[in-house]
């Protein structure tokens, strides 16, 4: 091959790829936005795109609903508990795995991933039986162990990926110095993980106000969260009010996206360690 | 007076594999020592026993006539200099330097004072602000070697510190590290793989191999008089000739070498023996030269390739019966010293090392 053709393929590619990435694009967010013209919509029925006319009547009709109130009430409480929970026990579970050498740790770091490729539908499902067989019957806690199973593996994974080994060589050159194992953690570990911690935290939260599946399985009559109150709702009876409340949800995400940005910026989202070293 | 660091007996195991096999030594205050041998035959395992990273299996470990052996790392003042410097990247070079004068109980009001003399000692004025991820390697390297002598350790331990840096800044930092250590006077062990460094930064050399210290000494004995097979290769470029000794006489023996030259050799006790010859003690002048003064051995030869290293060359001259020997002569313009063109080589008795035939049985360097 010459040295044009090889220019011309790569161009064919690079073209190949903005295309590729502009359908994808328009896929994410295509529905994104009719959900939104949508929840603006005067009509009383599902009719054809544009609207003719824009209301909030469906943000008022949400609003009182009682179902939206008290399932919006636990769906926050849910998330905020089980992030809290999320950060103490996955950060501990991270810092465990990146020190340990001991026996069984591939097999440990598998276990506190699971959540991640396991089917949700079996997990909500294997927590009732085995929720309903150690006694715990309330749905709220029943909730919430769901929610700490299906996002303890983000934290996990976040701060792990901030550790990446180079704590345990930093915190001997820590005790070397004279600090104690306590104060190297305070003064070296807990600053390098800060973002992993922060990361995993948001996502923890987002998905947990997200969830209908495992949800779904450990609800009672009287605990729900908002999106298992949305879709039974949407089953009985369908209106828009389904579309505002998805807007209220993204304005949620929006923020949460807006904080994660302010504490550890969007190229480091992915986990990657917060110094280059 | 003590030992600053008296090793007895020291044994550390992992798993199957023993890291350090029954090691005993002692280094005097104030002494610097170059802990040197192959990858992987022990060496940063002793620096982590004596910092306190490691627990041995067996013996004792004194730091300055106190048993250590149970303390943990905080508990000793140890200055430790990491393979990878292990500087904190989310502070800046000056609170670096200030750790260890921190978590030492240092005054508050002096830690700035004292950040300033260890920045001026490693040439670093000014560069206090920065973080760690701001400097080059080199500079890298100096931050750690402050932010370890900043508590005045009065041990000072420096695992391979200059391994990370290219050949031209190693010689430098090399010179720099030297004069930082006679500054500070303290008792210093350096880990290194690389002889040069370890014969130019210790003033004792401690050889290892797997596991052991083979050889104790002064960088001119261990290259001068190394004990064995392995201890001579590993120190430097060795002509090695196998010969049976033929005759006594006072003072050095006569020999003949498998490939039929004969030699003399200073006395010893065996009859077979390998002969070391370093590449720098071989003299070539011209093929019909008569034997040069002095050396006592001297043969004809032919020049089979020439190997240019800048101020020096490598020649390799092949012997009528079929010996090759490595000579390392300085590069001067036009001495004619080519490949195919007959020498003659000399040496003197002074120049041979020898060493009894089974001591080349001795396990091997695992490098
Ligand atoms: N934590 C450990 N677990 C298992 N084996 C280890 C451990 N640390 C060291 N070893 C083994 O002990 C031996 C000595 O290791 P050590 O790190 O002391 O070598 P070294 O002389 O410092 O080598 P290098 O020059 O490559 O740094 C090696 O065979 C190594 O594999
Ligand atoms: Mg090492």
């Amino acid at each position: 091959m010459n040295g044009t053709a090889k220019r011309r393929s790569d161009q064919v590619l690079g073209g190949a790829m903005i295309a590729m990435l502009a359908l994808v694009l328009a896929f994410l967010v295509t529905p994104l936005l009719v959900t939104c013209l949508l929840a603006f919509d005067a009509r009383s029925f599902l009719g054809p795109l544009p609207p003719p006319a824009l209301s909030l009547r469906w943000f008022e009709k949400l609003v009182s609903l009682d179902y939206v109130a008290t399932g919006l009430a636990t769906s926050l409480k849910i998330a905020v508990l089980t992030t809290v929970i999320d950060v103490l026990v996955g950060t501990a579970a991270a810092v465990a795995l990146d020190r340990g050498s001991f026996r069984g740790r591939g097999l440990l770091m598998a276990a506190f991933l699971s959540p991640l490729i396991v089917p949700a539908v079996v997990i909500g499902f294997a927590l009732l039986l085995f929720l309903s067989r150690i006694g715990i019957v309330d749905g709220f806690t029943r909730l919430l162990c769901g929610h700490v199973v299906i996002t303890l593996p983000y934290v996990v994974r976040t701060v792990l990926a901030s550790l990446t080994g180079r704590d345990r060589r930093l915190t001997e050159a820590a005790l070397v110095l004279g600090a104690t194992e306590s104060q190297a953690f305070w003064t070296i570990t807990l600053p390098l993980i800060r973002s992993g911690m922060v990361t995993g935290a948001v996502f923890a939260f987002a998905v947990s106000l997200d969830d209908v599946a495992v949800s779904m399985f450990l609800t009672d009559p009287t605990t729900y969260t908002l999106p298992v109150a949305l879709v039974s709702n949407m089953r009985a009876s369908f209106d828009l009010t389904i579309a505002a409340a998805a807007v209220l949800l993204m304005a949620v995400s929006a923020l949460l996206i807006l904080v994660l940005e302010r504490f550890v910026g969007f190229d480091r989202l992915l986990g990657q360690g917060l110094f280059r070293s | 007076m003590n030992n600053a660091v008296e090793f007895h007996g020291i044994s550390r195991r992992f798993g199957g594999v023993t890291a350090v096999d029954d090691v005993s030594f002692s280094i005097a205050a104030g002494e610097t020592v170059a802990l040197l041998g192959p990858s992987g035959c022990g060496k940063t395992t002793i620096l982590r026993v004596i910092a306190g990273f490691e627990r041995p299996d067996a013996g004792t470990v004194s730091i300055g006539g106190r048993n250590v052996t149970a303390l943990k790392p905080y508990e000793r003042n140890v200055g430790l200099l990491f393979q990878h410097y292990a500087l904190f990247p989310h502070m800046t070079v000056a609170e670096n330097i200030a750790y260890g004068l921190r978590h030492r109980g240092a005054d508050k009001r002096e830690i700035p004072d004292r950040v300033e003399a260890m920045l001026a000692l490693v040439r670093l004025q000014g560069f206090g602000a920065r973080r760690p991820h701001q400097l080059s390697g080199g500079q890298q390297q100096r931050v750690a070697l402050a932010r370890a002598l900043a508590t005045r350790p009065s041990l000072i331990l420096l695992d391979e510190p200059l391994s990370a840096l290219d050949a031209k800044l190693r010689q430098e930092l090399r010179a720099e590290l030297k004069q930082v250590l006679a500054a500070v006077n303290s008792t210093a062990m350096v880990v290194t793989h690389d002889q040069e460094e370890a014969m130019s930064l210790g003033e004792r050399v401690f050889l290892m191999q797997s596991g052991r210290i083979v050889q104790v000494g002064t960088p001119s004995d261990v290259y001068g008089r190394p004990d064995t097979r392995f201890a001579a290769d590993f120190m430097g470029r060795t002509n090695w000739i196998e010969a049976q000794v033929t005759r006594r006489e006072t003072g050095f023996a006569r020999a003949t070498s498998r490939s039929g030259l004969s030699l003399m050799v200073p006395d010893c006790s065996s009859d077979a023996i390998d002969i070391c010859v370093r590449p720098e003690n071989i003299v070539l002048s011209a093929a019909d030269a008569a034997d040069p003064d002095g050396m006592a051995n001297s043969a004809k030869g032919r020049i089979l390739n020439v190997a240019l290293l800048g101020a020096t060359r490598q020649i390799l001259v092949e012997m009528p019966g079929g010996q090759q020997l490595l000579v390392m002569q300085a590069n001067r313009v036009g001495d004619g010293l080519d490949p195919g063109k007959a020498v003659r080589i000399g040496f003197p008795v002074a120049a041979c090392i020898t060493m009894p035939a089974s001591n080349r049985a001795a396990p091997n360097a695992s490098i």
